[in-house]
């Protein structure tokens, strides 16, 4: 009982509840969006599915494809989700049971918005089986096997998160069933909705998920027990020292000093690691639109993910400086390196990493010469444009920055303020319309040519664009030092 | 070599720090000594220009520090743990400032060696980073990487907390010896013992305002006794 109410604290008085009444609204709203669209998505999937696959039980190819679910489930949360150990380092001397705060620790990751998922996708899809012709029952059992089965892949994200080797193994297992399915076609992906089949069919068979979730419980009980010390599982992991050097970069000369850092940064820390593999990302975010046929002639559309496509390390790293540097804000204050050489080892960095997002989307060429042309002309933007917007919106973001801890979902209120809000009319809408109106009005080709050039002409006035913001970095300066100080 | 004039800060309405005018002359060592809140920190990172004034100026090497980055280039300090880039090993942070600071790898490897006994095997090719080493080894980082390229001012918040007696003595070797004599040393301490062995100069701070700037004498630690324990 002690341990809840010293949790209700912590989480109460945690500082992103201080955050503005307008960002809680906004987060707020976007929140009830995103469960909205899973609660319909939930219950339009079995109806669709009843029109469509005429010759199968909806119920029989949802449950064919539980296992890519599980795989979307898993790498979300592998990223995602934070586990909630490292506040017991303070508990461990106090008179609690050892016992009484693993079950704690591991009651409390129950409550993870990631575990609403039965609820918001799953409940729904129960609900139109039983409005179809199956029994109550039958409804039921199927919707807490999954239940099970998904708080069952919470503890299993306990013992893989504290170990990449596991979760690299898992990934792969994964992938190569998948691949074996679509290449091979096996059915071995199939073979894991039997078991949801099979408890619809008899619902006594519930007492397996059952012994599958206590076992995890148990598993991991003993686990997290055993390493309940703080040099073994529950305090700050020593890292290994590895590589660094980036010897290549020395043909950079000086400019190659922070770029050098920031790729140890990068490398090395939790937060911009998954930051980096976020942007990765986003070089497929074109599949989803150049794929479909109905976007082909929005052509605002295709530049929107264009700007995504290779823009994606820019927007979600530049967003964040300077307060990637938070920690160590005082030291590149006083030291011998200026405003403007610090600025522009950013910018560098971005400009690459954009360069070599668009040489990686060449394959896109496959949809088509004009889909690429989109392509490297929103990289140009995003090279001379999306940057120090990119840039301005960062130094709003006075939040100092926990390096080695990953971020957790829906807590992201780091560095929210409308105006960043406002900056996406230049991120996103500018490029649309640059493009968009002179080929309208002339021609693609036009539209083409206006997109790149804008990102030409800013790379060539570079210079001058970096003196316009590094005074604006100056005048903030004193600002952002005391508010990372915090 | 460091000119303060009308220097002063304050947060709402309460006056945390103000000094009419003070002139540190190259070379001196300047010990501050003072209780907490007495204003010590405020003061150097003034100097750094790390906070703003409220009102008046901070000119080091005659170049305000407000206005100009130019002073940058001839000064360096350690003031808390945001001097520390914690992902980078020790030889990876001495070489970062080392390049910011124009000095080569060789250059650095000589300089490094004179602080073999103040390491004490402990810091130099552990394979560790920063945040992995105990306070009193980032602080040996920290207090070393200051020196690195022969500053002309080099800025010390307490030097000698967190370090264990045989690192004070240690430290308090290398700052008085010969190639300091011309660093112009600023450094706090609550340690009235170590400031007086190090500095030549001793200024007091009480409630933001300077209240005794004495040249050292054999008397000073006595009469700065007297001061603390009567407070």
């Amino acid at each position: 009982m002690n341990l809840f109410s010293l949790q209700w604290k912590e989480s109460f008085r945690a500082p992103q509840w201080e955050a503005k009444a307008t960002i809680k609204i906004l987060i707020g709203v976007v929140s009830l969006y995103f469960i909205g669209s899973f609660l319909f998505l939930g219950s339009v999937v079995y109806p669709a599915l009843n029109k469509t696959v005429l010759e199968r039980e909806p119920l029989e190819v949802f449950n064919s494809v539980l296992l890519l679910f599980f795989f979307a489930e898993l790498i979300i949360r592998f990223f995602f989700q934070q586990l909630p150990v490292t506040n017991i380092q303070s508990l461990i001397l106090l008179p609690f049971k050892k016992r009484q705060i693993v079950n704690h620790v591991m009651l409390r990751s129950v409550f993870s918005p990631f575990n609403l998922v039965p609820f918001i996708i799953y409940l729904p899809f129960a609900i139109s089986m039983y409005r179809d012709d199956y029994l109550e029952t039958q409804a039921l059992a199927w919707w807490l096997a999954l239940l099970m089965t998904t708080l069952s892949l919470n503890f299993l994200l306990y013992i893989i998160n504290k170990n990449n080797t596991y979760f690299v193994a898992l990934v792969l297992l994964l992938l190569g069933t998948i691949a074996l399915d679509v290449y091979a076609e096996t059915d071995l992906g199939k073979m894991v909705g039997i078991p949801f089949d099979a408890v619809v069919n008899k619902p006594e068979y519930l007492v397996g998920f059952l012994l599958l979730l206590c076992g995890m419980y148990a598993v991991l009980f003993f686990f997290l027990k055993k390493s309940f010390y703080l040099d073994a599982g529950l305090g700050k992991k020593r890292t290994r020292v590895s590589g660094g050097e980036y010897t290549i970069l020395n043909f950079l000369g000086d400019d190659a000093l922070i770029l050098r850092n920031d790729l140890r940064m990068i490398v090395r820390n939790a937060r911009p690691r998954q930051i980096a593999l976020m942007s990765f990302l986003f070089l497929f975010y074109g599949l989803v639109f150049f794929t479909q046929d109905i976007y082909r002639d929005m052509e605002y559309v295709m530049v929107f993910a264009g700007i995504f496509v290779t823009g994606g390390f820019t927007m979600t790293f530049g967003n964040y400086v300077p307060a990637w540097d938070s920690s160590y804000y005082k030291l590149l204050m006083t030291q011998n390196i200026s405003y403007k050489k610090y600025l522009l080892s950013k910018w560098n960095l971005m400009a690459f990493v954009t360069a070599v997002s668009a040489l990686l989307a060449i394959p896109y060429v496959y949809f088509g010469w004009d889909i690429l042309a989109i392509v490297i002309a929103g990289a140009f933007f995003n090279i001379g444009l999306n940057t120090w917007v990119t840039l301005f919106g960062g130094l709003l973001n006075k939040t100092p920055m926990k390096l080695n801890v990953k971020a957790k979902a829906f807590e992201n209120t780091q560095g929210f303020s409308m105006t960043q809000f406002v900056l996406i009319i230049p991120k996103m809408v500018l490029p649309v319309l640059l493009y968009w109106l002179p080929s309208f009005f002339i021609s693609p080709t036009a539209g083409f040519i206006s997109l790149a050039g804008s990102g030409i002409v800013a790379i060539i006035l570079r210079d001058k664009i970096a003196n316009w913001v590094t005074e604006l970095y100056k005048k903030q300066k004193h600002e952002t030092i005391e508010a990372f100080n915090k | 070599m460091i000119q303060l004039e009308n220097l002063s800060k304050k947060y709402e309405e309460v006056t945390v720090l103000e000094v009419a005018s003070l002139s540190i002359s190259k070379g001196e060592h300047f010990g501050l000594v003072g209780n907490n809140g007495a204003g010590k920190t405020t003061l150097f990172s003034l100097l750094l220009d790390l906070i703003r004034p409220s009102s008046g100026k901070v000119s080091i090497n005659k170049i305000e520090v407000a206005i100009s980055e130019a002073w940058k280039k001839d000064t360096a300090a350690f003031i808390d743990d945001a001097f520390l880039i914690d992902y980078l090993t020790p030889e990876e942070y001495f070489a970062f400032v080392a390049q910011l600071r124009k000095v080569s790898t060789t250059e650095l490897d000589v300089f490094l060696a004179q602080f073999e006994e103040f390491f004490n095997g402990e810091v130099l090719a552990q394979k560790k980073y920063i945040r992995d080493f105990s306070k009193g080894n980032q602080k040996k980082v920290g207090l070393a990487a200051a020196f690195i390229g022969k500053p002309e001012v080099v800025i010390l918040d307490e030097p000698f907390a967190n370090l264990d007696p045989s690192s004070q003595i240690r430290l308090k070797k290398f700052l008085t010896n010969d190639q300091n004599t011309d660093c112009t040393l600023l450094i706090s301490s609550h340690d009235l013992n170590h400031v007086t062995d190090v500095c030549d100069r001793i200024v007091l701070l009480e409630k933001g305002s300077i209240i005794k700037d004495t040249p050292k004498s054999p008397e000073t630690l006595k009469e700065l006794e007297a001061y603390f324990s009567a407070q």
